[in-house]
């Protein structure tokens, strides 16, 4: 993340700042080692590791530099159970978070799925569209409260072609794509669907077999076989 | 390929067409290779005489092809030569797909040619003149004129190669020579996998017919079969057009026409009906994916050149100038509107790739790559449906990047949950979909990546199996819902009432779920197996 740490800060020596005039050596050592490692933040058992204080004291040291608003409590993607400080001018990284479609550290569902359906509606209204277009279209609706960035577009854009609900096509330059330079890589809705349709099924997925949890153990004079098979007498039940 | 339930598939195949004694003989040549009679009587325990039987009516259906085979005999013996027998896997499968290639001929051709198809498929392989007297039987009248009819649909559906000549009945594999084979220097053991490997290959093309032989027809114009007699004037197809000056070259294709009908075996040739499907499958996925034009074009290129692919699975489609595409564009009433520029843009869409050759540029499509896409919907549609929206998502970026992802990144890209995607990663990877790697990095931290990526290979091969598996539940479950409304089928229809009409509504529509399923799996048998 784009910030320059002060090299100074790192060094276990006496902070010039008047706050930390007023922190016990442990609490110095300490906040020396949280702030030391940036917008990682660290764990309570590695801060017992590396400056091998007692429990009493890290618990204690954390709870006052926490009360003196030196250092934060941040959360974990990969572990909520374990307990990460952060010094407060940091923000946390992407590794802890998530990123930024993480919220508290759950992935924001709700958010991603607004932005997909309006993705998905202004690219059927374009017909064909770039990044860009889409981006641009999106802002000018006003329909977002919250700003995006062409990159958190693109990003969802991506989603929807693994979702098969939009292709990415390249500009010919005639018909629908007159606008756009030949070449170009632009989106538009795969033609199986209009907004809210369903994907074709395949041969395999649309019989019982394909996808049967238990094919494997299915014979032909076995206890489970297609003459007594629940999943065929559902199917052919009419 | 041959997997575990493709032979039963094939098996079962077999069993309900000619019964359990021809089912367990070619169970016995499917499994185990290429046999010898004494042998297959020894591993069969079956009468050698019955066992002789089983394999002449395989081999009347073209699932089973001779061959003999010098062996070295034992110390101080001479080598001798011995007969074995290979069945045919694939055409086994195609007895299945009998009512597609039917449908093609009587789409593309016309009834009569269907119904000497039909007989083919009945008989397996059949004379010009046993073709005749049938169509002649069926007819209950048979002059020479009716006969001349049969004579030309027949021309006719050999020329678009859907029927062909029977292979030799006997191929003599010639023992690899010594000297010439290069192999010589590798291990012996890789050599004889090797060669174990393509013998039942070589018997087949040793046994195939020239290729300038093999839709060669000469007729016997104006004869009739039943009695040998020639009424009205005598013309030979190949004679036509040519003057006939000389009395002993006129005997000489007489003579030749009177052995082309009567001893000369056709059969259908699954070949051409399967390259016939596969054209379809592409230009149903082009027109699913893309535009009309675009399915327009290809199916124009596909049909300017349908006689010139030698093979079924080719790679790109034959190279054709655009002013032969434009031609052939033109023939269809979807592509009479169409400009240059449309068909230009079309072509592009194609991802046609021109190479100039001599003067005029020419195109080819990449059909490899279509049946490919069209593969990955199938399998993408059996993940979406198996494990859900977000694993298809994972299986999709998978598929299409075709190397190695982390599993942070593919959260990161599919949206799923990061605490999910691991899980699914593993169900997938448990049924064998994925495959995963294990990366340590030894920082100042010692922490574990895993990487996945789809195993192709193995993932297409275990599929297939399945749908094969798959196909057969369909046909036995089909088979036992007839064996226990037996009854309620053979009803009149004034007692198919109440109770009794309900069941056989119920049949009814039994049958034709399950007789369609079938159908469409065994398209999708085919795109994964023959295409």
């Amino acid at each position: 993340m784009g910030r320059t740490p002060d090299t100074s800060l790192k060094r276990k020596r006496p902070d010039p700042k008047s706050t930390s005039q007023t922190l016990s050596d442990a609490e110095r050592v300490l906040y020396n080692l949280i702030r030391s490692k940036e917008d990682m933040g660290i764990w309570t058992r590695d801060m017992k590791r590396e400056t091998n204080l007692q429990d009493n004291v890290v618990t204690k040291s954390l709870k006052s530099l926490l009360a003196k608003n030196l250092i934060k409590e941040v959360v974990n993607i990969q572990n909520k159970g374990k307990k990460h400080y952060m010094a407060v001018e940091f923000e946390p990284s992407k590794e802890l978070t998530g990123g930024a479609w993480y919220v508290d550290g759950n992935l924001d569902t709700e958010f991603i799925k607004i932005l997909k359906d309006q993705c998905l509606k202004h690219i059927y209204k374009l017909k064909v569209a770039t990044i860009e277009m889409i981006s641009e279209s999106i802002r000018r609706s006003g329909l977002c409260k919250v700003e995006c960035t062409t990159q958190q577009i693109s990003e969802i854009v991506r989603a929807l072609v693994l979702d098969n609900d939009v292709m990415e096509v390249r500009s010919t330059e005639t018909g629908d794509f007159a606008s756009i330079p030949l070449g170009t890589v632009c989106y538009r809705c795969s033609s199986k669907i209009g907004p809210g349709g369903t994907s074709k099924v395949g041969a395999m997925a649309s019989i019982p077999c394909g996808v049967c949890p238990r094919i494997n153990e299915c014979t032909p004079d076995g206890i489970i076989s297609p003459r007594t098979c629940v999943y065929f007498n559902k199917w052919l039940d009419f | 390929m041959a997997t575990q339930y493709s032979i039963k598939l094939a098996i079962s195949l077999i069993s309900s067409h000619f019964g359990d004694l021809v089912a367990k003989v070619c169970e016995c040549l499917l499994r185990k290779g290429s046999l010898t009679l004494a042998d297959i009587t020894r591993f069969t325990e079956l009468p050698q005489a019955q066992v002789k039987n089983c394999l002449l009516v395989l081999i009347q259906h073209n699932c089973v092809q001779a061959f003999s085979i010098q062996i070295e005999g034992g110390v101080g013996a001479a080598p001798k030569v011995i007969t074995q027998y290979t069945a045919i896997f694939d055409n086994i499968l195609h007895r299945m797909r009998f009512p597609k290639f039917l449908t093609i001929v009587s789409e593309e051709l016309d009834k009569e040619c269907e119904e000497i198809l039909e007989g083919l498929f009945q008989h397996g392989r059949l004379t010009l003149e046993q073709i005749i007297l049938r169509a002649v039987s069926n007819q209950n009248e048979g002059n020479s004129t009716v006969q001349d009819a049969v004579r030309e649909s027949f021309v006719r559906i050999v020329s678009s190669h859907y029927v062909e000549r029977c292979p030799a009945s006997e191929p003599f594999l010639a023992p690899p020579d010594e000297e010439e084979n290069p192999t010589k220097k590798r291990a012996k053991s890789a050599r004889l996998a090797e060669e174990i490997e393509t013998l039942e290959k070589r018997a087949i093309s040793a046994a195939a017919p020239l290729e300038s032989e093999r839709f060669a027809v000469i007729t016997d114009t104006g004869t009739d079969v039943k009695s040998g007699d020639r009424s009205g004037s005598r013309f030979l197809d190949t004679a036509i057009g040519e003057k006939r000056k000389h009395e002993a070259l006129e005997m000489d294709r007489e003579t030749m026409a009177t052995i082309c009908e009567k001893e000369v075996l056709w059969r259908a040739n699954f070949e051409a009906f399967i390259r016939r499907l596969r054209h379809k499958a592409c230009v149903a996925n082009v027109r699913a994916r893309m535009d009309d034009g675009a399915c327009t074009v290809l199916n124009a290129m596909l049909e300017a050149t349908r006689n010139a692919e030698s093979r079924i699975k080719t790679e790109n489609s034959v190279p054709l100038s655009m002013d032969a595409i434009l031609a052939e564009v033109m023939k269809s009433e979807g592509g009479r509107s169409m400009t240059v520029e449309r068909v230009r843009a079309a072509l592009g869409q194609l991802g046609c790739r021109s190479s100039p050759r001599g003067a005029e540029d020419s195109h080819s499509v990449d059909l490899r790559n279509i049946i490919e896409i069209a593969q990955n919907d199938e399998m993408e549609s059996i993940v979406l449906k198996r494990y859900g929206r977000d694993a298809y998502r994972i299986f999709r970026l998978l598929s299409k990047t075709g190397r190695l992802v982390e599993t942070d990144k593919i959260s990161d890209i599919t949206f799923v949950d990061k605490k999910e995607a691991p899980k699914i990663l593993y169900n997938l990877w448990k049924d064998n979909y994925l495959h995963m790697e294990k990366l340590t990095s030894q920082g100042s931290k010692q922490s574990d990546f895993l990487l996945w990526k789809v195993n192709r290979s193995s993932l297409w091969k275990q599929i297939l199996d399945e749908m094969c598996h798959a196909a057969l539940n369909l046909s036995q479950r089909l088979a036992y819902e007839f064996e226990q409304e037996h009854e309620i089928l053979q009803l009149p229809r004034e007692k198919r009432v109440g109770a009794q009409g309900k069941r056989f509504e119920r049949i009814r529509k039994v049958k034709v779920i399950l007789e369609s399923s079938l159908m469409k799996l065994d398209d999708a048998i085919m795109l994964f197996h023959d295409f």
